[in-house]
């Protein structure tokens, strides 16, 4: 894989009121790598995806997706990402099918393409049995499914997961890590939130660790010791 | 080489693929409409019932302005009136999105903001038109109303609807809650049909709210389509100006606010 970031966040500055979210947020992700973004809540994860996403603009720093500023061209960033958000955002009365095409034609997919795309992803995320049914009628595991995969439905090189297995049933749970993983094997660069650091051993993931705004610690489960992955309650960075 | 070259990256996004993605979001939207019609019934049948009921009320009252002014006046007063309380499925379609957090998500993805307004805004202006076209051509049918200038009247039609929308659009991107849209069209509502002459005519308002109807766009909705109906283009002209100047106003407090985000994305 290349060496080259795909994603490249450099001292990034968001501020909400009077918290920070973000103090000199810096993290790259190249081509191929999972990076488990880990941190307590408030820590700057989701802001950090929002910025990536060009939902919230920051005060300060550089973010480049591909070789395209996110900040100053934000829709041509989208053009090259999939972001799965942590809260379930679906219409009730549109069909799983309808949800996965809808995403896939706004990702640039048409005819053939999408339907091909729409028929792969359902497979993988186990959705084929329920693609005509609405979503308000699907179960909290399939929602999250669909959640998913209407961010995988069409292949980018760079995904912003954001806590996509929170209250995931063990079947979500297991496709969506397949499909994680397949992708970053076919060159993906993948920023994962999480609170389950097993998913990132599973995912074969480095860490970054997120504490009140920035970049703690980065590298390997092993590399990182628990005071460079906890460093409040080991007394660490503040 | 670039860094996406070396990924063997290349991107999917033919020509015309702004065109493919507003047909995709327009489709989604007459779906949410069509596969929850209830709000959209209530809206079509409300004015045809009362006008059937009350036109006798309104003829008897209007007998000395000739045979064509009490229906004439029921039945564009009805169509101001229950098209601005259909302010509430326009309105109620951004709010919605905001609610169910589906805009945030749309914002996420190549969509322009602007495909995203026209994704929400053909379906919605369909509806708007059509319950005037029904309401109007009930008129037609059932009580003889006389239209001397079918042109027009759709001119008029046409640019009521885009008021509506744009005002719509304006309280679906500033309010907060259902609730306070519930109050806005509820009371906004009937407020502005009725200064704009729409239940009671004009003539027959108190003197302060006569003075005060011209800031209705009720007032220049009933203005419109009454010359329409009549066939006098310069006074439906002077109308659909002032009706036009309000969408573009309104459509523009909206895509502002919207633009402007809310204050922290609820995406995530």
């Amino acid at each position: 894989m290349g060496s080259e970031p795909i994603l490249a966040a450099e001292k990034l500055v968001k501020t909400y009121g009077r918290k920070r979210a973000l103090n000199d947020f810096t993290l790259d992700v190249v081509a191929g790598e999972i990076v488990g973004l880990v941190g307590a809540n408030g820590a700057g994860k989701t802001t950090f995806i929002e910025i990536v996403a060009g939902l919230v603009r920051p005060e300060a720093g550089r973010v480049t997706v591909g070789n395209v500023d996110a900040v100053k061209n934000p829709r041509a960033a989208r053009k090259l990402l999939g972001v799965c958000p942590q809260e379930t955002a679906l219409y009730p009365s549109v069909t799983v099918a309808g949800h996965l095409r809808l995403f896939g034609t706004l990702a640039g997919l048409h005819r053939t393409a999408l339907r091909r795309a729409v028929d792969d992803i359902a497979q993988l995320m186990q959705l084929t049995e329920v693609l005509a049914k609405p979503a308000g009628l699907l179960s909290g595991g399939q929602r999250k499914r669909v959640q998913a995969a209407t961010a995988l439905v069409a292949e980018r090189p760079l995904l912003l997961l954001d806590e996509p297995t929170v209250g995931a049933d063990p079947q979500t749970r297991s496709a969506l890590l397949d499909v994680v993983a397949a992708r970053a094997a076919a060159g993906a660069a993948i920023v994962y939130t999480t609170h389950y650091m097993p998913e990132l051993a599973e995912l074969g993931a480095t860490v970054a660790f997120a504490h009140a705004g920035h970049v703690t610690a980065r590298g390997s489960q092993a590399e990182l010791s628990l005071d460079e992955l906890f460093p409040v309650a080991a007394g660490g960075v503040s | 080489m670039s860094t996406l070259e070396a990924t063997g990256w290349t991107s999917p996004s033919p020509r015309w693929a702004g065109a493919a993605r507003v047909a995709a979001l327009i489709q989604v939207n007459f779906g949410l409409i069509t596969r929850e019609p209830g709000a959209v019934i209530s809206r079509l049948v409300q004015p045809i019932v009362l006008i059937t009921l009350m036109r006798p009320l309104y003829v008897a009252a209007l007998a000395k302005d000739g045979a064509q002014a009490g229906t004439s006046q029921v039945v564009t007063g009805m169509l101001v009136m229950f098209s601005l309380l259909a302010l509430s499925l326009s309105a109620g379609a951004i709010l919605l999105e905001r609610i169910l957090r589906t805009w945030d998500r749309l914002r996420a993805t190549p969509a322009r903001p602007i495909e995203m307004l026209i994704g929400k805004a053909v379906p919605a202006f369909a509806l708007l038109a059509l319950q005037q076209a029904v309401v109007i051509g009930f008129g037609v049918v059932a009580f003889g109303l006389h239209v001397a200038n079918l042109g027009l009247l759709a001119l008029a039609i046409t640019c009521w609807a885009l008021t509506l929308m744009g005002i719509g659009a304006a309280l679906g991107a500033c309010l907060r809650s259902f609730s306070e849209l519930n109050a806005a069209y509820d009371v906004g509502g009937l407020l502005l049909s009725a200064l704009g002459g729409a239940l009671v005519p004009l003539a027959q308002l108190p003197r302060w709210a006569q003075a005060i109807a011209p800031a209705s766009p009720g007032y220049w909705a009933m203005s419109a389509l009454r010359s329409a109906l009549l066939g006098h283009p310069e006074g439906t002209l002077r109308a659909v100006g002032v009706l036009l100047a309000i969408a573009a106003a309104t459509a523009a407090l909206a895509a502002w606010r919207i633009g402007r985000g809310w204050p922290r994305s609820r995406l995530m």
